[in-house]
């Protein structure tokens, strides 16, 4: 199925004022995908799941099930949660503590009134699928996170829903189970082919779960597209910061001319633009930019050739399988991702910055 | 370790003392119920015990107390189901639905509540004899509906607001109306709460008196309390043995009540449905 938001824009009035969730969100998930919406707490992003399932209505815009409309205040069309057959997995799963599992997993086939004995087929089936058939006589209560984790899911697949919603899935899970938890939700979106949107504050899990993303930030989408678009080409400083293993380093640099070529000078030091880069700086049409450098592009060398940077290291932190080193250096404190061997506190690097894959945006996009 | 055994001591001491209070007259009731001289209040005295007014009680046809305490329950339980059956659904809407003015309305009922049964009930009594209904149960359990709904109203919205959002929408997304998630899913998980509930209605429409008193003249429809406080001994004395025995009978029922359910109150049901 596939699901487009217009203009859709969600308010809510309370005794404090109207208070402004979500403002102005165009989105299409196509048929089958996983369209993550990623973003920190208070973005908007659950408000938008609401509003696909129809738990919330909205201020105003139209919502399309394959193009068919579902949601439209200004033509009056409102489709409730029950006509709409999209499924659900809550952050806080919400399964019904006075039903064991097999009745959570049945509840949306009884309410259904489809017949008993298709719906035992069924819910075996869906529970064989998540590996819980052992448990389908013990109550909510008596189930540990992953089992409750895996009995929403369960609910949410049984009856085959045309959209299946899943806010905040993993977040309530250790983080081995996560890890394991993610892939499988990947593997079983695939298998089932429904059309999916995942909600998530955690770039990670939009990376390696979503076919494509959509950042929030205030009631609005920044950006769209698949992981790896938003990895590489950020819109904005923020998209930059908020999606990667590290936050991106942000350098303020000025653009000048010099002998018919483009440069930026960040603090004393002078860097030539490639023609690819320089075009993309003149479009920016500004005389400063943020330049973003993602921490794990940025190289420590002893001796690097230009365009470099000299810095003093305040910091090196151990990650395991890397390290991550702070730099001061003129144009601020830069963090460096290294699998190499760390230097330490006090010592005077070079640090070789990767102008080519770097981001560039207006300085004034850094507020 | 001396300031936490002196704690202990007072809280043992307070608690006995409490209850002492509160089980004296209990403890009274019975004693005189049970006492072959309940005329004699007196330490003097030498009482022995008997159970001659409990059965007089049960046994003396024109007292018709076995009738009172049938009356009693049916009253109370009919106006104990009918108030929860009411204030279920309102509950609901007020705590899920997006009303305007929920919580003004909620003080709406506290303060129509407020007013003392004493201004209505001369009304009442006319408008129930105008119905006919004079020594009805329909003349009591409406008047008894009415006036525990607002305590049921409270009690019932304070459970419902403490079961997670996520549960009622879960269940709207599983294909329920708003009907069926609050009788498939609200009402069984609030179960405990909606129990206690009813039987706190109970134990108010079994007290009461005033209304029952004027709305009954006979039998038929005549309360606990009425019918107690109408006993007549043979000669116009005080028959306190006899009033002491049918007041203790009267606690069994209540007494009963909470114990058979008291479990089931105590105990969350809610566990497991959320992360906690």
């Amino acid at each position: 199925m596939m699901l487009t938001f217009q203009g859709i824009s969600k308010t809510f009035v309370s005794e404090r004022g109207a208070v402004p969730a979500v403002r102005g969100v165009d989105l299409t998930v196509h048929e089958g995908e996983l369209f993550v919406l990623l973003g920190p707490s208070g973005c908007g992003k659950s408000t938008v799941l609401s509003l696909a399932a129809g738990l919330l209505k909205p201020s105003s815009g139209e919502i399309r099930f394959d193009g068919e409309l579902v949601a439209a205040p200004r033509k009056k069309v409102f489709v409730s949660p029950r006509e709409r057959n999209v499924a659900m997995v809550f952050q806080s799963y919400a399964l019904y503590p006075h039903l064991d599992v097999f009745g959570n997993i049945a509840f949306p086939l009884r309410v259904a009134k489809v017949k008993e004995e298709s719906i035992a087929a069924e819910v075996a089936r869906a529970a064989s699928m998540l590996g819980i058939g052992e448990l389908l006589r013990a109550r909510p209560g008596e189930l540990s996170g992953g089992q409750r984790q895996r009995v929403a899911i369960a609910r949410a697949i049984v009856r085959k829903p045309r959209l299946f919603l899943l806010d905040e899935p993993l977040s309530n899970l250790d983080a081995a189970l996560r890890a394991a938890t993610r892939t499988e939700l990947k593997r079983l979106q695939r298998e089932l082919a429904v059309t999916t949107l995942y909600v998530t504050h955690d770039q990670t899990e939009a990376m390696t779960l979503g076919d494509r993303v959509a950042l929030m930030r205030d009631g609005r989408v920044l950006q769209v597209g698949t992981p790896r678009e938003l990895y590489e080409s950020p819109r904005t400083p923020f998209a930059g910061s908020f999606i990667g293993p590290a936050p991106m380093n942000f350098l303020d640099a000025g653009v000048f001319e010099e002998e018919g070529r483009l440069h930026l000078r960040i603090g004393e030091e002078k860097i030539a633009l490639s023609p690819g880069k320089a075009g993309e700086v003149r479009r920016l049409a500004t005389g400063r930019v943020l330049l973003g450098l993602r921490p794990e592009h940025v190289r420590i060398s002893g001796d690097p050739g230009p365009p470099a940077l000299r810095g003093i290291v305040v910091s090196a932190e151990n990650l395991g399988r890397e390290r991550l080193v702070s730099v001061e250096t003129a144009g601020g404190i830069l963090a460096v991702l290294t699998d190499g061997e760390a230097p330490n506190e006090g010592d005077v690097v070079g640090l070789a910055l990767p102008i080519e894959t770097a981001s560039v945006f207006r300085a004034e996009d850094g507020e | 370790m001396r300031e936490e055994r002196r704690i202990r001591i007072f809280y043992t001491v307070g608690a006995a003392a409490m209850s002492a209070f509160c089980l004296l007259p209990v403890a009274y009731m019975v004693l005189v119920a049970a006492s072959s001289r309940p005329d004699v209040l007196s330490a003097e005295a030498s009482v022995r015990l008997t159970a001659r007014h409990f059965l007089e009680v049960l046994g003396t046809g024109s007292l018709h107390f076995p009738e009172y305490v049938v009356n009693s329950i049916l009253v109370s339980g009919l106006s104990a189901a009918l108030a929860v059956a009411l204030a279920a659904p309102a509950a609901y809407a007020i705590t899920r639905l997006e009303l305007p003015g929920r919580m003004s309305f909620l003080f709406l009922v506290l303060a129509v509540s407020m007013f003392p049964p004493v201004s209505l009930v001369s009304y009442l009594f006319r408008m129930m004899s105008a119905l006919g209904w004079i020594n009805t149960y329909a003349a009591l359990v409406l008047p008894y509906t009415a006036w525990v709904l607002p305590l049921s109203l409270w009690i019932l919205t304070s459970h419902f607001s403490r079961i997670p959002r996520d549960l009622d929408r879960a269940a709207l997304l599983d294909g329920c109306g708003r009907l069926a998630a609050l009788r498939k899913v609200m009402v069984p998980v609030a179960a405990p709460g909606i129990l206690s509930t009813a039987i706190l209605a109970f134990i108010f429409a079994f007290n009461e008196f005033l209304f029952a008193l004027l709305l009954t003249t006979g039998r038929n429809a005549r309360t606990i309390p009425v019918g107690i406080a109408l006993f007549e001994g043979l000669h116009g004395e005080i028959p306190w043995g006899m009033i002491m025995a049918a007041a203790t009978l009267a606690v069994v029922p209540v007494v009963l009540l909470v114990l058979l359910f008291q479990r089931g109150i105590v105990a969350g049901l809610t566990r497991g449905a959320v992360r906690e």
